[in-house]
């Protein structure tokens, strides 16, 4: 540490670094290529970069119509939206007030409680697909919005309380003791004090809740089997399967919904970590 | 006075558990009584029209043997005898009803299930409770389809009638004080199970009974009043907590339940039965297949072990290498390395998945070409075991190994400079100052991030039903996917899917609890 290598050795890692950052963008150029290349094959030369430049692959996208005549790429844009933001409007609603009280209070079960959320956060949503499948069924809510955004729930309430609990914990104390000097109960302090102060932390929460549920595909494509209450996901995966593949149009879907959801991991990615590793460390 | 009131909270929390236990038993003891009462209506007509009779309100006709079309062979016409007249069996024919596509199907479901050969009898699925039968007759097949048939109203007096007689013993009870008031309880919860008792249900029966029996222990102990006081003294904290605990405790305690429950039944064509360990002995035996079955939980067991192994040896392997290449002082442009380098977990994980898929397929694909201009042959990564488990732990690697990068360059940043500055002046090889300093300071971090990320793995389920989808023939599943395969591709076997999650669950119980532990004391023995 105290030295830095000699020149050549510096060049070399450098280089290294290059290639290998070229073979890890490899699949992404290839993706952005292919949306802006004619043709349905998904590559026929491994150069990254387009031989001819075309939009098509886009205005197919957003004009293919559905057996009804609806626009499909809007409709299950909605469907995405809809979904993402019900689960995160559940998930944050329900659990600020249980985290506050996991970090705050002190009463029986508590360790309990957060091992309990931290499990059920572990233990993949895959393991209920299930049994959920089986209620939803005989609930009649497959191809519901609310069935998806009930199963969605099942994971982000328990993330959202282990993430909003750190953010709590780091919260000073004193505020909220001066305003129970002044006889203010526990929920105006928490109401007018601790979510104002946690305005922040609340966002990177819902927008954490926003993108996993945008990003879900197996609940999706399980639970919802009707055409015109496909997600994105399930839009983007049924472009390209055995039976008829448009890599061309998957490129472009591809590109459509991840840009949003890159953009917003790069904004948070630095609150991701922590929030995982300080789970993991602390259960 | 006190007393009573102390008394009906008692039995109220007593009363609402047993009324959820009644009303499930009443539940499930009327579906099965209306499914065996539908189907044996079903069994009857069905036999009774293979003689030409018929009874009142069912739809039975003799449908033919399929005989292929005069202008298209492959399609296959049948012949329908429906109210003693023979036509053709399709939707445009003559004097076609809405249960002839029902007919249609059970008859090629006959055909096709010689071992079911003398007859069956089903329950449909759609929730309108008909039934079914279908048996050999002389001049094709007799079936039989019942009226749809509703189930039984809620008894709601019964409930109100018991639940007041209830209450009724227990404030006569706590009237009378002593050790009245632990029988008066008892007797007010036993008074619920009198209606489970008549339907025939003795488990909830028992149950209950054993509840009031329960309840009137915990009064003689005081625990009663004394979780009523923790309650009270803890108010602020439940009503808290309450939201989340009830939305998981509805979300994912009960499917949790089911899933463990429905692992003891068997799905078979819209009807549940119960198997016990049936389904458990068939997994855990292999179900009679060769151990390199794909089919046997064996062999998939060892491919998912395998293949958990290799992603987080490559996860780890890759994001420390590169997070000690990043954490070099002199090394400029450090954030912009690292955004670059994490692109990988930005990317929602279903369209790294098929962009891999993309990539490997084809003789011209992606990852051939890039061989091809190597000048190595091209692969047909997805036609033997071995390169399509590699195809898969590739696709993984790439989008795994960021996470591990992250968590080790966070690590690294908090080792004090000062403690290589101290080693060098010691004379410290570079191989000395990693293994004394840096991996150290790396365990704490990246053990659980291990423990985590191995679990991760072992559930990833996009990535391998996406990239080789198993191929070839299924050899590349692991237990989540094959799971998912039992529930959704093989005949909707839900509980074979269920008793591998149960197992799943299992595995990775033992995993979080040894495993975290085995990681643990390796990061404090050094």
């Amino acid at each position: 540490m105290k030295h830095a290598p000699r020149a050549h050795l510096q060049i070399l890692t450098y280089v290294g670094l290059v290639i290998l950052c070229f073979a890890v963008l490899y699949p992404v150029m290839l993706v952005c290529k292919k949306a802006f290349e004619p043709g349905t094959q998904f590559a026929l030369s491994a150069s990254p970069i387009p031989s001819s430049f075309t939009l098509d692959h886009f205005s197919h996208l957003f004009t293919e119509r559905g057996a009804n005549g609806e626009l499909l790429f809007l409709r299950h844009a909605i469907n995405s939206i809809v979904v993402a933001l019900l689960t995160t409007v559940v998930g944050v609603s329900l659990s600020c007030t249980a985290a506050y009280a996991l970090s705050r209070f002190k009463f029986p079960g508590r360790k309990t409680g957060l091992t309990m959320f931290l499990v059920v956060q572990m233990f993949p949503a895959t393991l209920l697909l299930l049994p959920l499948y089986v209620i939803l069924n005989k609930l009649g809510l497959l191809n519901s919005v609310a069935g998806l955004v009930l199963v969605y729930s099942t994971t982000a309430i328990p993330f959202c309380v282990w993430t909003l609990k750190g953010y709590f914990d780091s919260l000073p104390r004193e505020l909220e003791e001066a305003a129970r000097i002044d006889g203010a109960s526990p929920w105006m302090i928490f109401r007018k004090i601790i979510l104002p102060l946690s305005r922040p932390a609340l966002a990177v929460t819902a927008l954490f809740s926003f993108m996993t549920a945008w990003n879900e595909f197996i609940m999706a494509s399980t639970f919802m089997t009707n055409q015109t209450k496909y997600t994105l996901p399930v839009l983007i995966q049924s472009s390209v399967t055995e039976f008829s593949a448009d890599w061309g149009l998957f490129a472009a879907g591809a590109v459509i919904t991840s840009i949003p959801v890159m953009v917003a991991f790069y904004v948070l990615q630095k609150y991701l970590v922590g929030g995982l590793t300080a789970g993991a460390v602390k259960g | 006075m006190t007393t009573v009131v102390r008394q009906l909270r008692d039995f109220a929390v007593g009363a609402a558990l047993c009324v959820l236990i009644a009303s499930a038993a009443f539940v499930g003891v009327r579906n099965r009584e209306l499914a065996d009462h539908q189907r044996a209506l079903a069994d009857r007509a069905a036999s009774e029209i293979a003689d030409g009779r018929t009874l009142p309100d069912v739809h039975a006709v003799i449908v033919g043997a399929a005989t292929p079309s005069k202008k298209r062979s492959y399609l296959k016409t049948r012949q329908i005898k429906d109210a003693g007249v023979w036509r053709a069996l399709t939707a445009t024919a003559p004097g076609a009803t809405a249960d002839d596509k029902l007919f249609y199907d059970a008859a090629t479901r006959f055909d096709r299930a010689p071992e079911l050969d003398a007859a069956f009898t089903a329950l449909l699925s759609d929730g309108s409770g008909r039934a079914l039968a279908v048996r050999a007759a002389k001049d094709g097949l007799a079936m039989a389809l019942t009226a749809p048939a509703h189930p039984a109203p809620y008894p709601f007096l019964v409930f109100i009638g018991v639940l007041g007689l209830g209450a009724a013993f227990a404030a006569a009870g706590a009237l009378v004080g002593g050790r009245a008031v632990r029988v008066g309880t008892t007797a007010g919860i036993a008074a619920l199970a009198i209606p489970c008792f008549l339907w025939n249900s003795w488990i909830a029966g028992s149950l209950i009974v054993l509840i009031g029996l329960g309840l009137a222990l915990a009064q003689s102990t005081q625990l009663t009043d004394r979780f009523a006081a923790g309650m009270r003294s803890h108010k602020t904290a439940l009503g808290f907590l309450a939201p989340a605990a009830i939305s998981m405790l509805v979300l994912v305690l009960a499917p949790f339940v089911i899933g463990l429950v429905l692992g003891f039944y068997d799905h078979h064509h819209g009807t549940w039965s119960f198997v016990g360990l049936h389904n458990f002995g068939e997994i855990l035996s292999g179900g009679g297949r060769a151990l390199d079955d794909p089919l046997n939980f064996w062999f998939i067991f060892g491919v998912t072990v395998l293949w958990t192994l290799a992603n987080v040896a490559f996860h780890v392997t890759i994001g420390v290498a590169l997070a000690l290449v990043l954490s070099r002082t002199w090394l400029r442009g450090k954030g912009v390395w690292r955004m670059l380098f994490i692109v990988p977990w930005a990317v929602p994980n279903y369209i790294t998945a098929l962009i891999w898929k993309g990539m490997f397929t084809g003789e011209y694909g992606a990852i051939n070409s890039v061989l091809h201009v190597f000048g190595l042959d091209g692969v047909s990564w997805f036609s033997s075991w071995a390169t399509a488990f590699s195809a898969n732990v590739i696709t993984n690697t790439w989008l795994g190994f960021p996470f591990m990068m992250v968590v080790a360059l966070g690590a690294l940043e908090s080792i004090p400079k000062e403690l290589y500055e101290a080693a060098s002046v010691d004379g410290a090889s570079g191989w000395q100052r990693f293994r004394h300093i840096t991996l150290p300071h790396l365990r704490p971090a990246l053990g659980p991030a291990i423990t985590l990320g191995s679990i991760w793995t072992f559930n990833m389920f996009n990535v391998i039903f996406l990239v080789s989808g198993g191929q070839p023939g299924g050899s590349t599943n692991t237990l989540v996917v094959d799971a998912y395969r039992w529930a959704f591709e093989r005949g909707e076997r839900y509980g074979m899917a269920a008793a591998y999650g149960t197992i799943i669950f299992l595995i990775l119980l033992l995993w979080t609890v040894f495993g975290s532990r085995i990681v643990r004391s390796k990061g404090s023995e050094s």
